[in-house]
């Protein structure tokens, strides 16, 4: 039988740990206000870590699979549900790129970042150049650096939000953070000045 | 803000409207058909039945009357008696799904409880409550209930 218009309102206004209970209970159709709430962060998400809109896409779609079948998983107690979203995001889009989970070092700075794929040639506005850029410098970085930056400065988590996604210590994210800031600022002036050069 | 911020700040503006492409709203929406058409493995008691949980507390005292005659403490360790990890309905599906709003809400409950849903109660313990959530309506009918630590 299909939900009445009433309770689909309802569904639609409940607490992101009611629906997750609900579904974790058998309730399948709890999962759509959910998708619909958070499927644009977990993408974007995805989308900035991969570079690539198809394993954005695959992971989004993973994401909620997971949680249809593991919503039992999630403890309100412990923290929101769309951290607890992009942690599995970032263990599938990790696997996907056979990312171990293995503890890395902070004194594994690579001296400089890998040099950023060639700009597409057709690019025409330099600010979406600047971006495709910065978007390819930050696809770019290793893992473990991409992970905070993207989720305190693309993501808005917080640092400690990000600690518990990425299973680190506060001072961790604090000091991966300011490398991966570093790297890719580098990374940027690298780029910039290849293409200065090259203009030259 | 210096100019990596600046261009952070205006990547994070270029991707506020990204979504996923419709293919994966629409594989997702086929996943929650498909988990709603899938059979239930157990079908949870009535809760328009009063009578069904005065009835349950008292079997479950008198199980667990027997378990203290029966066994010394030590013999039925906690460690065996895993809380649920996840939550237990209380009300048939049917009544789950005509649900609109629902909250969850801490609670302690006494630890006999545990042996109302099938879980073991370690009788050294049998007077320390346990701490619950309920997931309840708006109109306080509880829903489903979950034991934690």
């Amino acid at each position: 039988m299909p939900p009445s218009p009433a309770s689909l309102t309802d569904r639609a206004a409940a607490s992101d740990a009611a629906l997750a209970a609900r579904v974790a209970l058998g309730d399948a159709d709890a999962l759509d206000p959910l998708y619909r709430r958070h499927r644009s962060q977990v993408y974007r998400f995805a989308l900035l870590w991969s570079g690539s809109p198809a394993v954005a896409a695959d992971v989004t779609q993973d994401v909620f699979v997971h949680l249809l079948t593991r919503a039992g998983d999630f403890d309100a107690a412990l923290g929101a549900l769309a951290p607890w979203l992009l942690g599995i995001a970032r263990n599938f889009v990790r696997r996907r790129f056979a990312v171990p989970e293995s503890p890395v070092a902070d004194t594994d700075l690579p001296a400089t970042l890998a040099a950023a794929p060639d700009a597409a040639p057709d690019v025409a506005l330099v600010a979406q150049q600047d971006l495709e850029r910065l978007r390819r410098a930050i696809a770019a970085l290793p893992p473990h650096y991409r992970d905070v930056l993207v989720l305190v400065e693309l993501a808005e988590r917080s640092y400690a939000e990000t600690a518990a996604i990425c299973g680190l210590e506060l001072n961790t994210v604090r000091s991966r953070l300011f490398r991966a800031r570093a790297l890719l600022a580098q990374a940027l002036a690298l780029d910039a000045g290849d293409a200065a050069a090259g203009a030259a | 803000m210096n100019t990596l911020d600046h261009q952070l700040s205006a990547l994070k503006d270029a991707l506020a409207a990204e979504t996923p492409p419709t293919a994966t709203d629409r594989a997702v929406a086929a996943a929650i058909a498909a988990a709603r058409r899938a059979p239930r493995r157990s079908s949870p008691p009535a809760a328009d039945r009063w009578f069904v949980w005065p009835l349950a507390l008292a079997a479950a005292i008198g199980a667990l009357s027997f378990i203290v005659r029966q066994a010394p403490p030590d013999v039925v360790p906690e460690a065996s008696a895993a809380p649920s990890a996840s939550f237990m309905p209380v009300v048939p599906r049917e009544e789950l799904a005509r649900t609109g709003d629902a909250y969850v809400m801490p609670a302690r409950m006494p630890r006999m409880a545990l042996a109302q849903f099938g879980l073991p109660v370690n009788p050294a313990r049998a007077a320390e409550p346990i701490d619950a959530e309920l997931l309840v309506r708006p109109d306080g009918a509880v829903l489903a209930v979950r034991f934690v630590n």
